[in-house]
């Protein structure tokens, strides 16, 4: 029995390849299984080339996967398209149309050797069993069905829902053809069987969602009432379902007139004491970075989604990236420090998404929440998140003995003043991105200057240790690390237990704080440290340099960071490490001397 | 007691709204003017300085927020459309006041102003237009004249100025006049009355710069050439008139209301409190809000 | 007229002291306010002839209101600073930075024949009798101001008006 299936499909947008992956996702959901799915596309509106992927899994899924298990290509033209994603090997079985005329021995994938190779005539089957040949995602779902056992009923269930609107005989045919797919299955039995076993952790449903899903409705959660923002790639889903629900906790969605805008009202909000969030890509956050830069100043609490994607400038909007760092650090011109967060899953978008609305709440600052496209765009199956115990916090507020003699920056010892909101008598003061003293009154003092500086970089020392930001797996003196953030995570994780059956002792740290630099964090994670990697989605890698701004990196721990839209292997990442550690055997005595 | 007063039913005092801030400004500014006309009609209006929120941007006229005791945001250059209307939208009890030059309204702003004016939340947008960079020191606006020498157009502008008043008009504002601290109870009159109007409420200001402005003339010019549009007969209510009217910027220094919508449209915070009483019954609890990504699709 | 709101042939003595008063208050606040922005712009001689004329004009506003009280003790005033503009006080637009004082002192000249004109006009539509003999006592003090300002200017030394902003730093970008 397999515990763990990684299918991927591609065709063009025609062939219903991506609804029939939403399908297979949907019903392994519905049956307990764990998932993931991930979707990829031209850059045509419709029609043009597409492709998903959806591992499903008997116990926790933490990344897309790597090597197909199942590769479905409904033509060998669209599928190619899709190398870097769906990424066939010999273990890989091939299914394809028939009509393609391609032989099984000449397919285009080079230099690789697939486990099985089958010409299947699904195209045939469609037109013979559903009477045209729309029906063939049904037909590839019916041939999932029959060859891994995967969510028979769900598949059914599901395509019930889905077409019933659609008529009797849509579905009827639907149904036809998707047990004409099983039947081909059944009489084509595989060299190699791979029926998926049921999932460990009993056959209740499991909801289902993407991160900027889940990053709404965190926001929510955590008493977010105002929403200002424009549509962009791959973030629009934010505002999409904050424009369904906020209103009905008496909040709001402006859908601005662009990017500077949206901001802006979410800035004007705060000010009038409401929490409030942007949400953008890359290209946003430039606009938005004046603006950010006044929200630090002015110390107003702000929520700053950015959903990166292929940089720099327009780059690959469907495509995720990691090179957005640098810019979240330290655009906006200025001394102006603000917190980093990122996720690492759609399941823990949520809890982040809240920390970074309570972090923005208790330091009166813009919080910047780093997602990338792969988390907020991929479907995956939720862990179970315990709302009961993730606490929220409020802006402190001033209490009537603050409100005589109110100064808005006052400095305090842990650098956070009582912020008030228009309404409140007594609490009237001038906020402004122009330098002021403790009353909000402009100055140009240097003095004065250097103390506010001191109040909005310190007020945030605390976050340097929130070890709760941060997570270790593995063992904790290991010799050997990996450092993974946001969509890398997950991946490494992989690669962790990798090399645990590679005879590796290895450890994983995964910060969900960014910035400020948690120095004491890292230094106690690298204390036992004398080679590892620092694994990220980025062409400079920002974090990996980022770090050595700050602190002193074993001479071992090097950069392993790639172009977006090349995503890591977890195997890949594992054999890298062992080549640290053989590097280290190597050198021996050196390894361990001292460093200077 | 006397009945030879009428007074006009306020209950605070113009200095009520005067912080302790003194003015940058240099003597003989305008804006000297804008701003105790709007201590005037702030008193008028009645609301208590901590329910007001007076956004700005960046400019001389920019600093006005400070000079007054409401709640200020003296924020960014071109951008204090967007922030007010955040303000607005978040808490609609409030009065929201904004105030700029005419290059932060009408260069960098630029774009705001169209979606502010259609999306007419109750705010009132006050610009001090003296066809002037002043702060940066005296650079062309974009209400600056074709030919107008400055430091960055030694050899004279080359461009037509935009028109504050036909583009307000344009864009659907219910509420435009103009006004100019040459005459006070003019000036105060219009802003308490666009304080007042429901809905985006636009108030020009021929406010001169004494530094970097034309000449002195400038300013007596004002008071010898400015011509009240109640004097001409004109009806407020007639919009296409009214643009007639404002068409003549540049050549004609009208004051008064050009425009009061008599039916005013909807304001867009009445429109997002009835979409919220419609909808708050349909809200799930907080805790529970995980419940959208049910299975069985419940959404 | 620099009034709005008020109804001369009616005006009562109460309310009548309580409008003076304000002309005088509003005249004091506003040449206070040109002190500050004289100081601000480092003009010192004019600061001190505003601050002069600041204390003027309380002088005499205190003097109305005492005999305010003496008549109607503390009843609550009718008259309200929103209905008077500028009766005595300066327009900002006469100041300017680096101001003479021979300039500024034309400013109070002007201020006296504007308060004093006002007077002149109210009389022509005052009812009451108590009001006009008021009115006509207080026109005639505006007169009284003209010549003491008059005198202060003729006693500026020569070169008062030499200077102003001719040797002037240029103006600073922000």
């Amino acid at each position: 029995m397999r515990t763990d299936l990684v299918f991927g499909m591609a065709g063009s947008g025609g062939d219903g390849i991506v609804s029939a992956g939403e399908s297979l996702i949907a019903a392994a959901a519905a049956e307990g299984y764990h998932a993931i799915m991930t979707k990829s596309f031209g850059s045509q509106i419709r029609g043009g080339e597409s492709s998903c992927r959806v591992r499903v899994a008997t116990t926790e899924v933490l990344n897309p996967g790597g090597i197909l298990d199942v590769a479905v290509a409904l033509n060998w033209d669209d599928f190619m398209k899709f190398g870097a994603e769906l990424t066939v090997g010999g273990s890989t079985l091939v299914l394809y149309d028939a009509r393609t005329g391609v032989r099984p021995d000449a397919l285009p994938l080079v230099g690789v050797r697939p486990r099985q190779v089958l010409a299947v005539p699904i195209a045939d089957l469609s037109r013979e069993h559903a009477g045209s040949e729309r029906a063939k995602n049904s037909v590839i779902l019916g041939l999932i069905a029959g060859f891994s056992g995967v969510a028979r009923e769900g598949l059914l269930d599901g395509l019930r829902r889905k077409l019933a609107k659609k008529g009797d005989e849509v579905l009827r045919s639907a149904e036809r053809a998707f047990a004409a797919g099983e039947a081909w299955a059944a009489s084509h039995p595989l060299t190699e069987p791979m029926p998926l076993a049921k999932p460990a952790g009993g056959t209740a449903p499991r909801p289902l969602a993407d991160g900027n899903e889940i990053c709404a409705a965190a926001a929510l959660f955590a008493g977010c009432r105002f929403f200002g923002g424009y549509p962009i790639t791959p973030s629009t889903e934010i505002m999409q379902f904050l424009s369904r629900e906020i209103w009905k906790y008496d909040g709001a969605v402006l859908q601005a007139e662009d990017e500077i805008a949206g901001i802006g009202a979410a800035v004007g909000a705060s000010f009038a004491g409401v929490k409030a969030m942007t949400a953008t890509s890359g290209p946003g956050m430039s606009l938005k970075s004046e603006l950010t830069g006044l929200a630090t100043i002015a110390e107003l609490p702000l929520v700053i989604v950015n959903v990166q994607r292929g940089g720099p400038s327009t780059g690959m909007p469907t495509k995720p990236e990691q090179a957005d760092l640098y810019q979240a650090a330290f655009s906006a011109h200025g001394d102006a420090v603000r917190p980093v967060l990122a996720p690492t899953s759609v399941t823990d978008t949520f809890w982040t998404t809240v920390q970074a609305f309570n972090v923005a709440e208790r330091y009166q600052t813009p919080v910047i929440l780093l997602s990338d496209q792969e988390i907020a765009q991929r479907k995956e199956t939720l862990d179970v998140i315990d709302t009961g115990a993730i606490a929220i916090e409020e802006r402190r507020r001033p209490a009537e003995a603050e409100l005589q003699d109110y100064a808005r920056f006052a400095l305090t010892a842990s650098g956070i003043s009582p912020i008030s909101h228009p309404g409140m008598r007594g609490g009237n003061y001038l906020a402004s991105g122009i330098e002021h003293n403790e009353r909000g009154a402009p100055t140009a003092s240097g003095a004065v200057h250097a103390r506010m500086n001191d109040k909005r970089a310190h007020k945030l020392d605390p976050l340097k240790r929130r070890r709760d930001l941060f997570r270790v797996f593995g063992d904790e003196s290991a010799p050997l690390a990996l450092l993974g953030w946001g969509s890398c995570a997950g991946m490494c994780r992989e690669a962790l237990a990798h090399a645990r059956d590679l005879g590796l002792r290895a450890k994983l740290l995964v910060p969900y704080l960014l910035y400020p630099v948690a120095e004491e964090v890292y230094e106690d994670f690298f204390a036992s440290v004398r080679a590892g990697l620092v694994v990220e989605q980025s062409h400079q890698g920002q974090l990996y340099r980022m770090l050595r701004m700050f602190l002193d990196l074993p001479r071992g721990v090097r950069s392993l960071a790639r172009s977006g839209a090349n995503p890591f292997m977890p195997f890949e990442v594992a054999e890298q490490l062992q080549r640290a550690a053989e590097a280290l055997q190597r050198d021996g005595e050196d390894a361990r001397e001292p460093q200077e | 007691m006397t009945t030879a007063l009428h007074p006009a039913g306020q209950t605070m005092e113009p200095r009520e709204f005067k912080s302790d801030l003194k003015p940058i400004w240099c003597p003989g500014c305008g804006d000297f003017g804008v701003l105790q006309a709007l201590y005037r009609a702030l008193s008028g209006v009645g609301r208590p300085p901590h329910e007001i929120a007076f956004v700005s941007g960046i400019g001389c006229s920019s600093r006005i927020p400070g000079y007054t005791t409401a709640y200020g945001f003296n924020s960014l250059h071109g951008r204090a459309l967007p922030i007010a209307q955040g303000i607005k939208i978040a808490n609609p009890e409030l009065l929201v006041l904004v105030a700029g030059g005419d290059g932060d309204g009408f260069s960098i702003g630029g774009g705001h102003l169209p979606h502010a004016v259609r999306r007419n939340l109750d705010l009132t947008y006050v610009v001090m237009d003296n066809q002037i960079y002043g702060l940066t020191k005296g650079q062309l606006s974009p209400t600056s004249h074709r030919g107008l020498q400055t430091v960055t157009s030694g050899y004279g502008s080359l461009e037509e100025p935009v028109n504050p008043l036909l583009y307000t008009l344009a864009y659907g504002a219910g509420f435009v006049a103009q006004g100019t601290p040459a005459d006070m109870p003019g000036l105060t009159s219009v802003i308490e009355e666009a304080i007042r109007f429901p809905g985006f409420a636009f108030v020009n200001v021929q406010s001169p710069c004494v530094t970097f402005g034309e000449a002195e003339w400038q300013l007596k010019a004002h008071k010898e050439h400015m011509k009240p549009l109640a004097g001409l007969g004109h009806d407020p209510a007639d919009r296409l008139k009214a643009m007639a009217l404002a068409a003549q910027y540049g050549e004609e220094l009208y004051t008064g209301v050009f425009y009061r919508n008599p039916k005013p449209a909807p304001t867009y915070d009445a429109l997002v409190a009835q979409r919220q009483a419609e909808l708050r019954d349909r809200a799930l609890p907080r805790e529970r809000i995980l419940e959208l990504f049910r299975k069985d699709g419940g959404r | 007229m620099p009034i709005q709101h008020v109804d001369l042939s009616r005006l009562s003595l109460q309310d009548a002291l309580d409008l003076a008063t304000l002309v005088e208050e509003e005249a004091h606040e506003r040449y206070l306010e040109l002190a500050d922005q004289m100081d601000q712009h480092r003009t010192p001689e004019a600061a001190r002839f505003f601050r002069f004329m600041a204390e003027n004009e309380a002088k005499h506003g205190a003097r109305l209101a005492e005999r305010r009280r003496a008549l109607f003790g503390d009843a609550p005033r009718a008259v309200r600073r929103t209905m008077i503009f500028d009766v005595e006080a300066p327009d900002y637009d006469e100041a300017r930075a680096f101001m003479t004082a021979r300039a500024a002192l034309d400013i109070a000249l002007r201020c006296e024949q504007k308060a004093h004109a006002f007077f002149v006009e109210a009389l022509r539509h005052v009812g009451e009798l108590q009001v006009r003999a008021l009115f006509t006592e207080l026109r005639d003090e505006e007169v009284h101001h003209q010549d003491l300002v008059r005198r202060e200017i003729e006693r500026l030394p020569a070169d008062a008006d030499t200077g102003g902003d001719a040797f002037v730093d240029e103006p600073a970008a922000q």
